[in-house]
């Protein structure tokens, strides 16, 4: 059974998924949700896969309201989030019935959040994503009145203990900073910034509010390309630092063009782009340099911990008969008490 | 046989590599780099997402948690071997006609290009439409065409203030480079003129006409005759 939710206050946000990664060929940026690590956690707690279609909510306040019975978990920033009124845990599963609306509001610090429906939410695909291209024009932004389809709907599951909240899976959420540490590895042209390459560690910096899905531009002292050969255009990964101007230094994030002619001063690691991607204009960044192998092995301990998570997932919600087709069920209290 | 295209392989973070190839013959270097693309394509590799061909080097993307740079890197100079014995697919390149009203509104930097290079305006747009121009690679923004540039006398410097926006169809220089823009986007490139023609076509797959390897030729359209043009889509000339 498939039902569908209408947003009521869409602040700023879209429908996306992790990313379309057959786009680079054709010269599409990959986009997708910016901090890849919230929006699997969402997916999971949900029930779907890691890259399932799921809305992604920036900076502002937002609000939606149930047309059927719905499983779904909110990851990402720390906000107020409601149900029905009532005051909902973040990064785990929530029950919303029928009717109820969904709020999310007063996000201070970190910038994104994600709300995963069980299910997952339909949305128009290109070269097998849903995630919105601002240059090509393609994606589901999200307005007043928007109706979108979920998938599957969940009878809900009621918890007998009216506070005590119905899951308790125990992921470890990363933490939000208004003054991050942000690793990265050397970039392929480091050398050409010769002795002001180390600058970059020695500087704080701090994110400007000209930032967005594409770049986040970071004002500080800068790093400075010491040849003046021309640069052919060349591919360049999300995550890659270059110095176009002399006043800003620019980190590229998912929405990134795929090539460029600027030389690559270091690549923010897979982990920390996760961090950036919370990142608010104000916030002062400091760089730390990483190898490869570290860079890789943080990320690797991150995704177990996804695993993890998605094991506990499945046991919790095979019991619940969560997928299972619709019935109504009451958990029973734990015997004893 | 030839021997291998000589590669350098660079880490680009955690989740991508840079391979670059440096022979001393830049066909050669983009015909490998081009031929390594696509046999990355058609090998289907677990966690490989894909490869971004250029000029002489192709971005290597990869999921770090299901492969590493190590693994992907071996399988990159297994790949430039095995081209050394397969040879890069043969595909007969399609021609491509872009009219284009140059200057004005349409080309804001025309003028500017002609002082950079001592040309006229006129002798700007005749070097510009003299001859076709072979698809490097795809480019941002959103499959834009990179071609060498026309042969003016000096390279053409980049804006030292790109514009927030420049429209769809922009055609523009910058270095030994020339390209057309299928989608509005942020830019730092000489805009010269600019192309009635609609390029990018998101209902389509792929998105743009042209692949790398084609051909581009284009042909001076008076003013008068943009509206003409307008809305119609790229296609390969018959």
């Amino acid at each position: 059974m498939s039902g569908t939710l209408t947003i009521q206050q869409a602040g700023h946000s879209v429908v996306t998924d992790l990313g379309r990664f057959k786009g680079s060929r054709y010269g599409l940026p990959v986009n997708g949700a910016l901090d890849q690590f919230s929006a699997r956690a969402a997916n999971i707690l949900a029930g779907n896969l890691d890259n399932d279609p799921l809305i992604e909510v920036t900076a502002l306040d937002f609000r939606m309201r149930a047309d059927a019975d719905l499983l779904i978990a909110v990851t990402g920033a720390p906000l107020t989030f409601t149900v029905g009124g009532r005051k909902c845990p973040q990064w785990e599963p929530v029950s919303v019935l029928a009717g109820e609306t969904v709020v999310l509001r007063g996000m201070n610090t970190g910038l994104r959040s994600y709300v995963a429906v069980h299910g997952a939410l339909d949305a128009p695909m290109l070269l097998g994503s849903c995630a919105p291209d601002t240059v090509v024009g393609f994606g589901l932004k999200l307005s007043e009145g928007t109706v979108l389809g979920a998938r599957k709907t969940v009878p809900p599951i009621r918890q007998p203990y009216f506070d005590l909240p119905l899951f308790r899976l125990g992921l470890s959420r990363p933490g939000t900073s208004d003054s991050p540490v942000i690793d990265v590895t050397d970039g392929p042209d480091v050398a050409e910034f010769g002795d002001t390459a180390d600058l970059l560690f020695n500087t704080s910096y701090t994110v400007s509010g000209r930032s967005n899905h594409i770049g986040l531009r970071l004002g500080g002292t800068l790093p400075e390309r010491q040849s003046t050969a021309e640069v052919l255009s060349r591919g360049v990964p999300v995550g890659a630092i270059e110095v176009p101007s002399r006043e800003e230094l620019l980190v590229l994030h998912r929405g990134r063009g795929v090539t460029a002619g600027y030389p690559v001063l270091a690549v923010v690691t897979s982990r920390s782009l996760d961090v950036l991607a919370q990142a608010r204009p104000g916030d002062t960044i400091r760089f730390r340099k990483v190898t490869v192998a570290e860079a890789t092995a943080g990320h690797r301990a991150a995704m177990r911990e996804l695993e993890a998570l998605r094991t506990s997932v499945n046991t919790v919600f095979g019991l619940l008969g969560v997928g299972a087709p619709a019935s109504w069920r009451e958990l029973k209290p734990a015997s004893g008490s | 046989m030839n021997a291998a295209t000589p590669v350098e392989v660079y880490e680009s973070g955690d989740a991508a590599l840079r391979v670059v190839a440096n022979s001393p013959d830049r066909e050669r270097n983009w015909a490998a780099v081009h031929a390594l693309a696509a046999w990355l394509e058609t090998a289907d590799v677990d966690g490989l997402h894909g490869a971004v061909p250029t000029y002489d080097s192709v971005l290597v993307e990869f999921d770090p948690y299901v492969t590493s740079a190590r693994q992907i890197r071996a399988f990159v100079l297994l790949g430039m071997r095995q081209l050394d014995y397969v040879g890069a697919p043969a595909r007969l390149p399609r021609q491509f006609d872009v009219p284009v009203v140059y200057g004005g509104e349409y080309g804001p930097d025309l003028q500017k290009v002609a002082d950079h290079e001592g040309l006229s305006v006129a002798e700007i747009i005749a070097l510009h439409t003299a001859k076709s121009y072979v698809i490097r690679c795809l480019g941002a923004p959103a499959g834009s065409p990179m071609m060498d540039g026309p042969d003016f006398p000096l390279p053409v410097p980049r804006l030292k203030d790109p514009r927030l926006s420049v429209p769809a169809g922009a055609v523009s220089v910058a270095g030994r480079q020339a390209v057309i823009a299928p989608a509005s986007a942020p830019g730092g490139w000489c805009v010269i003129g600019q192309t009635p023609l609609t390029v990018l076509n998101p209902d389509k797959q792929p998105l743009v006409p042209y692949m790398p390897g084609d051909l581009l030729r284009f042909h001076e359209l008076p003013a008068a005759e943009f509206q003409r043009f307008a809305g119609l889509e790229l296609a390969a000339s018959a």
